[in-house]
């Protein structure tokens, strides 16, 4: 993958310069002062313990979305459904919440994660198997599966699993199958642990483990272009490394919305809306496609929206301007272009020649 | 060199331009007379074609100038080398496959009619015009896919041309020709001379410098290393300048003993990418303790010859007999862990994942073995030993093996792939076109590992399109035309000019 360098850093301080700019206008423009909105945006992203637990929460799932984008990306696969993966995985986490009445706490919650996960991971076996197997574009199976997802979902909750008479929801999930909140003032909960661990955890697999290298030998570099011909010539089974990376990535997706319903809404209902299976491709990028990458930028990611939230909460400015603004940090980040066209300074070429040496 | 050529056409003084963790050019200084043939010599990564990418304006120098008929100019880009009256022809053409010769050459610089339509009727004459002019055989109304390789290159030179280009750059033109293009091309390089017009040429075969140029520059590790008249020197002297030590040209080696066979290929049938057969009827052999050569013009069947027996492509009909076994229908993995070891010809896409890391593709073939891991995890120590090793006894050249494959030269990356598939001391190793794009202190030093190869017992089969290549170090050479076998050949025998009426299909 791209590898990170000083020229990444200084365009994020440079994209992050000009976007503060840019708010400072919108700010003034719309008639406030932009040193107080800026001061609370602050506050509200990584100042006092109840903002700094709700930044972490808020992360959890685009920490476990972003991983799941780099692990289909790396496999080759443009995985556009975790979303749909999502919504599956918690849907089944509060069914298997609320149905298993008579275990204890780890064994229930160990069972409703494992089953998130697997829901999750098989929502995305259909896509594999079109794709390896039929040549269907992946982008597009997965786009039109999270569709179905959402379909799906709401039927579930309005039909079979619904409980409450008056509104299309499950019954809430027991004791035993929460993940738990440690702090009164915020819903931070032990997910949050779990999605940190599975960062580390991939990038241990990924980088030191032969199926790590299984997996990324055949679409490092190569996404929408799977299967690469490196990996069949080789011997290296590209085809199940596709399939076991889209059921990982899947996997990851359900695990995530599971976390969401087990640690935060604790049970399902038909309005429940996810979108973090989406920005987790944006994160995913913005962090190089490194699972360490997708877990600093989902950190940094939630500690904006929620300054954002905040923001929203105290004052008359709309919650919408710190989107814009995210959207032109990410806009920054992801010019590959602007990046090297950075290579005609001498002073960048310098200091990319030398933190490069640093590193190795 | 004649009276006229007194002027310089371009000169470059001290231009420096270094990646990170590379100098490509470091103070060079380069000058072209007007009107000579002017050949640029050296290795792969020496530098040359950063220097020819600079004078095209696709790269922009540190520092460091350059005058185009003695006045400074700046090249920031390729239309301004362009108006400066610079062509450029790649090594891979760049041509609408669907379209004329004349299409192409006109492209973006169509003759426009009164109404403002394209006047093809003009620029059919006018290309028709310069093709005469400098005797470059080309109808400007033929497609460019159901052109030869030599016409495609003729094409791109008369696209220079049509932008009137007075200083033509040739990267390595010769590199897909067979001999008797060549010679065709150097009478299309004389008569472009003659017109008035100044050439540089790229190429690493000592051979064509002493054929065709007046002056040549040597280039090694981004400085120039001399730059004589051509007539003063010898390939020896050259060589020598190019690689920094003394290098042997011919290639030295004893009598094959050939054993028992290790390879069989019975009546083989394969159709290619597009369902159109490309192998008709193949059979050969190859015993242990003997190099076995395909020669050949690119897109004869090789490419699906290679691909059916490594197992990148079903076979059709036919058998694939390999140390005993058939083996026509099991996987690559399969046929590796037999013995079987492939050089690919395209190293990029099929012999490395340019975006991994150095160690990463040296690993390739073995990294689930101990000692490079143990239960699954990779052993850093081991594998970082074990690329070092390699790294060191293949002379590739990186800054370390932490470093993305794709930022090293052609030649390196070649020493890369070689290096993976022979540290699994194969059986029968295929090389397809192992040299390519390499140079040539580096092309000795891969010749002599197949050699080495063969004397320890081992096969080789051997394809490559460079006929100097497959005639000095095979043994015995199958010549390949339209994907049939057109004559079994003892390169002792025969000579360059029989060979070439082999290679276009030409049987007695």
């Amino acid at each position: 993958m791209e590898k990170f360098s000083f020229k990444d850093v200084l365009i994020l301080f440079v994209g992050t310069i000009i976007t503060i700019s840019i708010a400072w206008v919108l700010l003034t423009v719309t008639g406030f002062v932009p040193r107080e909105i800026g001061k609370l945006f602050f506050e509200g992203a990584v100042v006092g313990q109840r903002n700094i637990l709700n930044t972490l929460n808020i992360a959890t799932p685009y920490i476990l979305t972003s991983i799941a984008t780099v692990v289909s990306f790396r496999v080759g696969m443009f995985n556009i459904g975790i979303n749909g993966s999502m919504y599956i995985g918690g849907l089944y986490a509060a069914w298997a919440g609320y149905k298993f009445t008579s275990l204890g706490h780890i064994p229930h919650v160990s069972l409703c994660i494992a089953i998130a996960i697997i829901t999750g991971s098989l929502w995305m076996l259909l896509p594999a198997i079109l794709k390896v197997y039929a040549g269907v574009s992946e982008i597009i199976s997965t786009i039109i599966l999270n569709f179905v997802a959402v379909l799906f979902v709401s039927y579930m909750a309005n039909g079979p699993f619904r409980a409450d008479p008056i509104a299309p929801a499950t019954p809430r999930i027991l004791e035993t199958a929460e993940l738990k909140q440690y702090f009164p003032n915020s819903q931070f909960n032990s997910g949050f642990f779990i999605a940190v661990i599975i960062a580390f955890l991939t990038y241990f697999i990924l980088k030191k483990t032969t199926f790590g290298y299984e997996l990324r030998s055949g679409g490092d570099g190569l996404v929408g272009f799977y299967p690469s011909r490196y990996s069949s010539y080789l011997g290296i089974p590209s085809d199940r490394s596709a399939i076991t990376g889209m059921l990982i990535s899947g996997g990851l997706g359900g695990l995530a919305g599971g976390i969401e319903i087990l640690g935060n809404a604790r049970y399902f209902y038909q309005e429940l809306l996810f979108n973090q299976g989406f920005d987790g491709i944006l994160i995913a990028i913005v962090g190089k496609l490194e699972p360490i990458g997708g877990l600093i930028a989902s950190l940094f990611w939630s500690a904006l929206r929620n300054g954002g939230l905040f923001v929203d909460y105290k004052t008359e400015v709309s919650r919408e301007i710190v989107v814009i603004l995210l959207s032109i940090l990410i806009f920054f980040v992801s010019a590959q272009k602007l990046v090297s066209s950075l290579e005609r300074f001498k002073f960048v070429r310098k200091l990319d020649a030398f933190f490069t040496r640093k590193i190795k | 060199m004649t009276q006229k050529n007194i002027e310089t056409a371009v000169e470059v003084k001290n231009i420096t331009k270094s990646y990170p963790g590379v100098t490509a050019n470091d103070s060079v200084d380069f000058k072209v007379l007007k009107g000579e043939i002017h050949a640029l010599v050296g290795e792969n990564g020496a530098g040359k074609s950063t220097l020819v990418k600079i004078l095209y304006g696709i790269e922009q120098p540190d520092s460091g100038e350059i005058f185009i008929n003695d006045k400074p100019v700046e090249i920031n880009k390729v239309d301004k080398a362009i108006e400066l009256g610079i062509g450029m022809v790649h090594q891979e053409f760049h041509l609408v496959p669907s379209f004329t010769a004349a299409e192409n050459i006109g492209l973006g610089q169509e003759p426009k009619n009164s109404r403002g339509f394209i006047d093809w009727d003009k620029l059919n004459s006018e290309v028709s015009n310069i093709a005469k002019k400098y005797g470059l055989d080309v109808d400007p109304k033929l497609r460019m896919i159901d052109a030869s390789v030599g016409i495609q290159q003729r094409t791109e030179i008369l696209k220079t041309l049509y932008r009137n280009a007075n200083i033509l750059i040739l990267d390595e033109p010769t590199a897909v020709l067979t001999p008797q293009e060549t010679d065709e091309l150097f009478e299309v390089i004389r008569s472009l001379v003659d017109e008035g017009k100044t050439v540089i040429f790229i190429t690493h075969k000592l051979r064509e410098v002493m054929e065709i140029s007046d002056r040549v520059t040597v280039m090694r590790d981004g400085k120039v290393q001399g730059v004589s008249d051509t007539k003063n020197t010898s390939p020896e002297e050259l060589a020598k300048l190019m690689v920094g030590r003394e290098v042997f040209m011919q290639v030295e080696k004893e009598k094959a003993k050939p054993t028992e066979k290790v390879l069989e290929v019975k009546n083989l049938w394969v159709h290619d990418a597009r369902g159109l057969l490309a192998v008709k009827n193949i059979s050969l052999d190859v015993r242990k303790g003997e190099i076995v050569g395909i020669a050949g013009v690119d897109g004869n069947g090789q490419t699906e010859l290679v691909e059916a027996l490594s197992g990148l492509r079903p076979t059709s009909k036919g058998e694939i007999i390999f140390d005993g076994k058939n083996i026509e229908s099991i996987s690559p993995r399969k046929r590796r862990r037999a013995g079987l070891a492939h050089v690919p010809e395209d190293r990029a896409n099929t012999g490395l994942n340019l975006k991994l890391d150095i160690w990463e593709n040296l690993v390739g073939t073995s990294y689930f073995r101990s000692p490079l891991s143990k239960g699954g995890i990779i052993s850093m120590k081991n594998v970082v030993e074990h690329s070092n090793n390699l790294r060191e006894k293949f002379d590739i050249r990186t800054p370390g093996v932490f470093v993305r494959t794709g930022s090293l030269s052609g030649g390196n990356q070649q020493k890369v792939v070689i290096a993976r598939e022979l540290s699994e001391d194969p059986l029968l190793t295929i090389a397809s076109q192992p040299t390519r794009g390499v140079d040539i202190g580096n092309i000795e030093a891969i010749h002599k590992q197949l050699i080495e190869i063969r004397d320890s017992g081992k096969a080789v089969l051997l394809v490559s399109a460079e006929l100097d290549e497959v005639m000095s170090v095979a043994d015995r050479v199958a010549v390949i035309y339209e994907g049939e076998i057109v004559e079994w050949v003892n390169p002792k025998d025969v000579d360059q000019q029989q060979m070439g009426l082999y290679m276009a299909g030409i049987k007695d």
